[in-house]
């Protein structure tokens, strides 16, 4: 490179560098979009918004019953649990559409239960009858039912056929209608039961060092073991 | 640091964890304790919820925790989950392993029934003539159960026969609420021994090896515990045949790392230990390790009411639990059974659960109300014998999350503890009848083998190295500076919950270790 062109191209460079500069200056003139990191916002004053269940407002998809057997269940739930005393019964706590869900997902062993005992039931009303179950009376419907009701113990069910359907049915029945919103928004009136609540233990991982009053192992974590990340990846 | 050794390399800190790590560290050892599990934080890891804000409405989680009855939504988090560490048996004798991996383990959660073994259980083979007597003696354990008495601080009334030996208690003095005088004065002429029920207390209620031993250990300094370190392998010196450290995952990572200890105590939780030792390929010459498993019977009883308690009318009269211990084959001799079960005995002051009614709806309703106030349980505890083809090994086939092979568990319940749980129906209905309550329901199939969740043996104590694993200290009779100081060192089950028996072994052994360590035996 000639003298000449050598400091013609260092004049160049500097002219460049001088306006690069003069570009960011501009830019950090400019107005910052979030001048508080998003994240000072989260602390425990911030609003919470408030959310309902699902299952009291919309309308859920069968998953497990067929929409016969649907009926069914809504007529079994009505007689084993109807609204009494106040209180919701089964088939306002939406009972039939929470079971549905629950036994869909649960295991082959009591998903035939039900809808082995929920074709029985339909069979023995078309025979005794020749009505669907969801159309029987009360009176029907109890005649038919009660010879299978039996007394037992926790985690004994009755094993023989359809006294395994009828009791472990109106066991799920009760306690899933407990367990519900309806049930629980019903309780100013009197009653033995309450709306089951509990303590409920989120998962206890990745561990972190927590700060609350209870007597805690002082522990380290293994060399190498993962930092926990702040927020959820 | 890496290239620390520790004195003790403690596995588990549960009960028996915890009292190992305490003993020693208070003798001034240095101890390393490793939990396969996190520390639960109640103030962050729990809420109080209603169950409807659950997804199931407190229902058990659907395919999760299948054998952990104990188990529902609120609590499901809890438990070891059966994917994460499996463990496989026969579809047809499935066996409920019930598990805790948290720091403390099950100490957390245990319901705190504390009895001691008697000498019907440590010579029981002298008594009857099946299976091995333990090597010790209750006279042997008895300053140690004291001593784990008082720091437990177990109530009770020193009220019990000689198959139920008392101890330092927390003198209970409540009188018997009057139903429960009504079944004392129709059990005693049968034969059936009526006591105050034994519970610990603990400090505000919590039991734990996190509110009772650790806090003690630490004070010491002398303490390191590291979180989420899932033992896989014991190692051993070449040279000498000594155990000298661990290898263990990084239950996060899946980093493998290994630490140096001059003494390795197992307590893992009995099975755990087991399934340790037998991937190690350790202390098993005897080729008894796994064989054994014991637990109690648990599920048969009946459920009955107290007529006079009925309608509102059961305050004054109901109230207050009890133990029968075993009262068969103590003076007496079954036909049908060996050895024998007790009985929890509980007068409610509670509802009656709708089970108890072949009713629905209003029917249902009305008879609820009616019977309000007015149950009365009875539950058995009954020993299951040790039986060597009751075991566990193990499953090549099949690893958990971490890649460390499972457990098979091969097990299953014989006529004798079927006679005894419907023998224990029987006695039940007949005593509750002279005694004009109605009964309700009963049950005379028990749980699933490993429900009660005292499963016990696998590495069982004794003098001759070729039929046990540990000798009496709970020291493996092939290597000296190995301890198993869980229920994996018991030769009987006994009727009894194991926890009290547990402790005290631990406190022992560790004494014995401290002493041997200080006199440079180990
Ligand atoms: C609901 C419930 C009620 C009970 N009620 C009673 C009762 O009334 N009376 C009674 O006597 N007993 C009762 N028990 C049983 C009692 O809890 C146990 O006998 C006792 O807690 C066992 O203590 P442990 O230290 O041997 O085992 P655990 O408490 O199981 O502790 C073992 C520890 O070892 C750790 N571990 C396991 N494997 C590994 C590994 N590979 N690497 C590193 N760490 C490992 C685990 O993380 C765990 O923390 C009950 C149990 C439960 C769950």
């Amino acid at each position: 490179m000639h003298r000449r062109d050598f400091v013609r191209s260092l004049i160049a460079a500097v002219v460049a560098s001088k306006g690069m500069v003069g570009q960011q200056a501009a830019r950090q003139q400019l107005p910052i979009a979030a001048p508080v990191p998003w994240t000072l916002g989260l602390n425990p004053k911030t609003p919470i918004p408030q959310t309902v269940v699902a299952e009291g407002i919309a309308e859920a998809k069968l998953r497990f019953f067929t929409a016969p057997q649907m009926e069914s269940m809504k007529r079994l739930c009505d007689l084993l649990m109807p609204a009494m005393g106040g209180k919701p019964g089964a088939v306002e706590a939406e009972t039939p559409q929470f079971l549905d869900m629950l036994i869909g997902e649960s295991p082959e062993s009591r998903r035939k239960i039900y809808a082995g005992g929920l074709d029985w039931m339909e069979a023995e009303s078309q025979k005794k009858y020749k009505l669907p179950f969801s159309k029987l009376d009360d009176g029907q419907a109890t005649a038919l039912l009660k010879p299978w009701l039996r007394t037992w113990m926790s985690d004994h069910p009755p094993v023989e056929s359809h006294a395994d359907f009828v009791n472990v049915a109106h066991d799920d029945i009760r306690e899933a209608t407990f367990n519900s919103e309806a049930w629980a928004e019903s309780l100013a009136a009197s009653t033995h039961e309450g709306t089951p609540t509990g303590v409920y233990w989120s998962a206890v991982d990745p561990e972190t060092h927590g700060t609350g009053p209870s007597p805690k192992p002082h522990v380290q974590a293994a060399k190498g073991a993962a930092k926990m990340p702040m927020y959820p990846r | 640091m890496k290239s620390e050794v520790f004195d003790v390399l403690i596995v588990g800190s549960g009960h028996a964890g915890g009292m190992a790590t305490k003993v020693l560290t208070e003798k001034g050892i240095r101890c390393l304790m490793l939990n396969a599990g996190p520390v639960a934080d109640v103030s962050r890891d729990t809420a109080r919820k209603p169950a409807y804000e659950l997804p199931y409405r407190g229902f058990r989680p659907p395919g999760r925790l299948e054998h952990v009855f104990q188990s529902n939504e609120f609590n499901a988090n809890v438990w070891v989950d059966e994917q994460e560490v499996p463990y496989t048996f026969d579809p047809a004798h499935p066996y409920n392993w019930v598990r805790v991996r948290l720091f403390g383990g099950r100490s957390l959660f245990w319901s705190r029934q504390s009895f001691r073994l008697s000498d019907y259980e440590f010579k029981a083979k002298s008594h009857d003539g099946f299976g091995e007597d333990w090597p010790i003696s209750h006279a042997d354990l008895a300053p140690f159960y004291s001593r784990v008495e008082e720091i437990f601080q177990v109530a009770g009334a020193l009220d019990g026969p000689p198959q139920m030996p008392d101890g330092n208690f927390v003198l209970d003095d409540d009188p018997w609420t009057p139903s429960m005088q009504r079944f004392i004065a129709a059990a005693t002429p049968k034969g059936m021994p009526v006591c105050k029920q034994r519970r610990a207390m603990g400090r505000d209620g919590l039991a734990s090896s996190v509110n009772l031993l650790l806090p003690d250990a630490e004070k010491t300094g002398k303490l390191t515990s590291i979180a989420n370190a899932v033992v896989r392998k014991l190692t051993v010196d070449k040279n000498t045949g000594l155990l000298n450290g661990c290898v263990f995952i990084d239950r996060h990572t899946l980093q493998e790392m290994s630490v140096k200890a001059r003494v390795v105590v197992l307590a893992a939780g009995t099975l755990e230990s087991t399934r340790l030792l037998l991937n190690s390929g350790l202390a098993n010459s005897s080729g008894v390790m796994g064989h054994y498993l014991m637990d109690q019977i648990y599920g048969a009883g009946l459920v009955a009411s107290v007529p006079e308690a009925r309608g509102g009318k059961g305050k004054g009269i109901m109230g207050g639990a009890a133990i029968v211990p075993r009262f068969r084959n103590i003076s007496t001799k079954s036909e049908k059974f060996l050895r024998g079960y007790a009985f929890n005995v509980t007068s409610s002051t509670g509802g009656v659960g709708a089970r108890n009614f072949a009713a629905f709806g209003a029917e249902l309703q009305q008879k609820m109300e009616e019977y309000h106030g007015s149950a009365f349980y009875m539950g058995i505890m009954g020993e299951v014998l040790g039986r060597r083809e009751n075991h566990v090994r193990i499953n090549p086939g099949k690893v958990d999350a971490w890649g460390i092979p499972v457990l098979h568990v091969e097990t299953k319940y014989t006529d004798n503890e079927y006679n005894m749980a419907k023998d224990a129906v029987d006695a039940a209905t007949q005593v509750v009848e002279s005694a004009g309550f109605e009964v309700l329901s009963t049950n005379a199939v028990p749980n699933p083998p490993g429900y009660s969740i005292h499963e016990v043996g696998t590495c069982r104590m004794g003098d001759d190295p070729k039929a046990s694993v540990l000798n009496k200290w709970s020291q493996s009779h092939d290597h000296k500076n190995l301890f198993v100081v869980d229920g994996a060192a018991f030769t009987s089950a006994g009727w009894q919950n194991p926890t009290m028996t547990i402790l005290a072994l631990s406190m022992r052994a560790s004494e014995h270790l401290a002493e041997e360590m200080g006199k440079l035996n180990i």
